[in-house]
């Protein structure tokens, strides 16, 4: 048993030269003074005051969060019941549908995102759809709600992914005695189904959330640039200010929040599968 | 009840069928859009296939785009499978470092990892290129496999292996046999997503790429002065590849199936993804055409590298030039000065860059560029006065302008009073009478350019309370006007004349004004920014003789003219601008082709470090005071 572990041993070093020393790199900058040098570095921690100090900062590190949880749940509340459907029909007919829900993904995303410009915009086909009921003159490009929908299309696909992978290998058999011992079709599905998709959801919550925190594009196009999340922030402390020392340290505090969400995430998790982990 | 149910969720998948697929219908409708617009169909054409088909750049991309997504694909499927495998019979410590470790590209905003990855290529001294975009999205994907095998191994039952090797499998057979098709659909899902994830990368690709390789999406970022639809074309193409590859491996299998056992359907899915990936492959070289050069010319066989923004050249102007000189070349392109100066400032080698005034100045103070040999530059005595000697090279001895003009307002002329633009200038946009009716920029330097101007002050000052005053008057902008702060979506939008009012470069507003006539273009009184965008060559660049031969190319009438009439920018060829704006040209009757030089108001940009980087953290807090104004 103990043999294949060892597979694991190239992508460990791999994993140290490709993820962990980048990483590293970034770390070091947020941590350096002013410039690029490696040679005449000296330590601070300025940047870090320097952004927790700062209100505004503050207030769109929230509101990042906050649009990335609104998407993450937009997309379990639509993708679960869409995985669970597709699992749920025969062999063939997954493949199709699962083939159909990661097409979409293939096409360039700003292609696809200035689509929907044109479909949001003043004008455009939603608004004359919406002009049919009654809802006129309704601004949808440049707004909150555009931004969302952006998200939810883009991010969407991998939720539905991820829980389908988790059910569709799912023992049918474990329904069917359920219901032999009297459950009920909801008993059934909170007891047996949603603990047994868990690890796909949680996969799906990270797929969503860890990068629709961080997206920059979406927001510029769709909510413009008023919209400005923190994505743009350290996007914009990258390539235009050229403070890569105050971006780095932006992304190790967005890094470490995340990987605080990620651990206590992976809790309920194991909570759920009790004893099973070893 | 399970009728309703059924019907319920076809009803669901229907619903989010169409919207998956509305933007792609969208987008293969405007792919056959007559107009340049992404927003407004004119009339059926196919010019926009005709475009991609010429375009050698874009093919080009297809195949990189795919060949890198497959290979990535392929290997981070492999790879990621068989270290998940692993990892899951390793020590539990070893287990939840590597599960943290794998997080961090899913974790960190890709410009983060980007440059990480940039600098590390940097440190090791590895040439960018196609080599170093591909190691760049293995790193990437295999996180995304693993994350997707890992709960499926976590399913199995622990004992399983063993019990295979009890039984006298061997670890490979174990591994092959019991293990792997077990997690099947974890291995699968993840492949989807990587594929997903290589094909879809923008920001990582590009700064790991170099000499010229490029994937759609680095295509389709840098395009973003001028979107155009020839991008909506090229990705109905993929659209049609991808289907034609689907139909394939759904009836390869359905033939198969008849005769064998189900479980060997398994196996096809693995395996017909990589012949559908081949198949794809070959199409794509297919439809790719290679040039020959000719020998006997005096560049043969020699390649130039130039790095220039995206859909800036004329349609003809590199194909014109290799079939003068015999040399070979290849073009890269940036959407921002900056994004151009990172590379440049980590030793990127090009031969030819076309920044602006002040980047130029910035590049020269910091010694990035030489001197022109002044004896090879025959294109001198062409350009117009106005835009030689300017102050950021005085006697041009590193730089010939490729582009000029102006930074000014436009407006619809059906909404907005001429004489309320006479009387404010740039404080229209204070002006409530066009409240939720307006444009700003989204550029630092040009926002703080306008309301330094419409202050009465010089857009160069770097008298702090001057700026605290300007940013004041763009939070004042923000809070009470309901702007839409854009890009270069200005350009579509006030062609639909969907805003009565917008601050635009005047080569942009020179097409706004040529596709709508209600349009009309304003310089204030009180001055504006007069910018160029000139071509330089590095100090590291290869092959300078060839540069300056570009050089000259460029500013000659030919050259000039198909530039400038293509991106509808000002020539700084006095010839090549004299006709396009007289009788019978291009842009005859459209003020903003021909900059204005007569105002002393006029300026400039000038570089200074420390106001460069307090305006950009000020612009930074305008955006987030128009946030907070919503």
């Amino acid at each position: 048993m103990k043999r294949f572990s060892q597979l694991a041993i190239p992508y460990i070093v791999w994993a140290v030269l490709m993820l962990v020393l980048p990483m590293a790199l970034i770390a070091m900058y947020s941590f350096m003074e002013q410039g690029n040098s490696i040679i005449s570095f000296s330590l601070t921690l300025e940047h870090y005051v320097k952004f927790f100090t700062d209100p505004d900062f503050l207030i769109i590190l929230w509101r990042s969060i906050v649009i990335a949880i609104k998407t993450t749940i937009i997309c379990l509340l639509i993708g679960y019941p869409i995985a669970y459907v597709i699992a749920r029909s025969s062999e063939r007919m997954q493949n199709i549908l699962v083939l159909c829900i990661t097409l979409p993904t293939w096409i360039n995303a700003l292609v696809r995102t200035y689509a929907w410009i044109g479909l949001l915009s003043e004008g455009g086909l939603i608004q004359q759809i919406l002009k049919i009921f009654g809802l006129g003159g309704v601004e949808l490009l440049y707004t909150e709600a555009a931004v969302l929908l952006g998200m939810v299309y883009n991010f969407l696909p991998f939720m539905i992914l991820q829980i389908n992978t988790s059910l569709c290998k799912m023992d049918h058999s474990l329904l069917e005695a359920g219901a032999d011992l009297g459950a009920s079709p909801v008993q059934a599905f909170m007891r047996i189904t949603l603990p047994l998709s868990l690890p796909g959801v949680i996969n799906g919550i990270t797929l969503v959330f860890l990068p629709a925190i961080s997206s920059f594009f979406i927001p510029k196009l769709l909510g413009g640039g008023q919209y400005f999340l923190i994505g743009n922030l350290i996007e914009n402390q990258f390539i235009t200010v050229g403070e890569w020392n105050f971006g780095s340290a932006i992304s190790m505090i967005m890094a470490i929040i995340m990987m605080l969400m990620m651990m206590a995430v992976r809790k309920v998790e194991k909570r759920n599968q009790g004893g099973k982990e070893e | 009840m399970k009728k309703v149910n059924r019907s319920f969720s076809k009803i669901l998948m229907a619903l989010v069928i169409i919207f998956f697929y509305l933007p792609i219908i969208y987008m293969i409708v405007f792919s056959f859009n007559e107009g340049k617009s992404l927003t407004h169909f004119t009339g059926f054409s196919l010019r926009w296939y005709e475009h991609m088909l010429e375009s050698r750049d874009m093919m080009e991309a297809l195949y990189t785009t795919f060949g890198v997504a497959l290979i990535a694909t392929a290997v981070s499927t492999v790879v990621g499978t068989i270290a998940a495998i692993g990892l899951s019979k390793s020590k539990k410590i070893v287990r939840d470092i590597m599960d943290q470790v794998n997080n961090f590209p899913l974790m960190n905003p890709e410009i983060v990892t980007a440059i990480g990855f940039m600098l590390l290529f940097i440190t090791f001294q590895i040439e960018k290129g196609y080599a170093t975009m591909l190691l760049a999205h293995i790193a990437f994907c295999i996180p995304y496999v693993m994350l997707s095998v890992m709960p499926k191994i976590r399913s199995l039952d622990p004992n399983l292996a063993d019990a295979a090797m009890d039984l006298g499998c061997t670890p490979w057979q174990a591994l092959t046999k019991v293990i792997v098709p077990q997690i099947t659909p974890g291995i699968f899902s993840g492949a989807l997503i990587a594929f997903t994830m290589s094909i879809d990368d923008f920001i990582i690709s590009y700064f790991v790429t170099g000499s010229g390789v490029k994937n759609l999406s680095i295509m389709v970022y840098t395009m973003s002065k001028r979107v155009n639809p020839s991008i909506n074309a090229i990705s109905t193409l993929v659209v049609v590849i991808i289907t034609i590859a689907l139909l394939i491996i759904n009836i390869a299998p359905a033939i198969f199936a008849k005769r064998e056992e189900k479980e060997e359907i398994k196996k096809h899915r693995v395996l017909i993804p990589s012949i559908a990936g081949a198949l794809v492959l070959i199409l794509v070289i297919g439809l790719m055409n290679f040039s020959g050069g000719d020998s006997s010319l005096p560049y043969a066989g020699e390649t130039l590298y130039v790095y220039n923004w995206g859909e800036y050249t004329g349609e003809n102007l590199i194909k014109d030039f290799e079939a003068e000189t015999g040399a070979t070349v290849v073009m890269e392109n940036f959407d921002s000065n900056e994004q151009m100066y990172i590379k440049v400032a980590n030793g990127e080698a090009y031969d030819v860059l076309v920044p602006s005034d002040y980047m130029i100045q910035r590049l020269m103070d910091e010694g990035y560029l030489q001197k022109l040999n002044q004896s090879k530059l025959t294109c001198m005595e062409n350009l117009v006065d106005a835009v030689k000697g300017l102050p950021y090279d005085s006697k041009n001895e590193y730089s010939v302008p490729y582009f000029w003009g102006t930074v000014g307002i436009v407006y619809d002329k059906t909404k907005v009073d001429v004489a309320d633009l006479e009387k404010e200038g740039f404080n229209i946009f204070l002006d409530e009478k066009y409240k939720g009716d307006i444009y700003l920029y989204d550029s630092e330097r040009d926002s703080f350019m306008m309301a330094l101007k419409a202050l009465g002050y010089s857009m160069n000052t770097t008298d702090e309370s001057e700026i605290q005053k300007a940013y004041d008057w763009l939070v004042q902008c923000v809070e009470t006007m309901e702007p839409e702060i854009v890009t270069d979506e200005i350009i579509d939008n006030m062609t639909q004349g969907r805003k009565a009012l917008g601050l635009i470069y005047s080569g942009d507003a020179t097409y706004v004004m040529s596709e709508n006539e209600n349009m009309g273009f304003y310089l204030p009184e009180g001055g504006t920014n007069q910018w160029s965008d000139a071509m330089v060559i590095p100090k590291n660049a290869k092959n300078p003789d060839l540069a300056h031969e570009f050089i000259n190319f460029v500013s000659s009438y030919e050259g000039a003219y198909d530039n400038s009439s293509y991106v509808g920018y000002t020539s700084p060829n006095q010839e090549v601008m004299d006709e396009l704006s007289g009788v019978g040209g291009d842009f005859e009757g459209l003020e903003s082709y021909v900059p204005r030089t007569d105002n002393e108001k006029d300026e400039v940009f000038v570089y200074n470090e420390a106001t460069r980087k307090m305006i950009s953290n000020l612009w930074s807090k305008v955006k987030i005071a128009a946030s907070n104004a919503r």
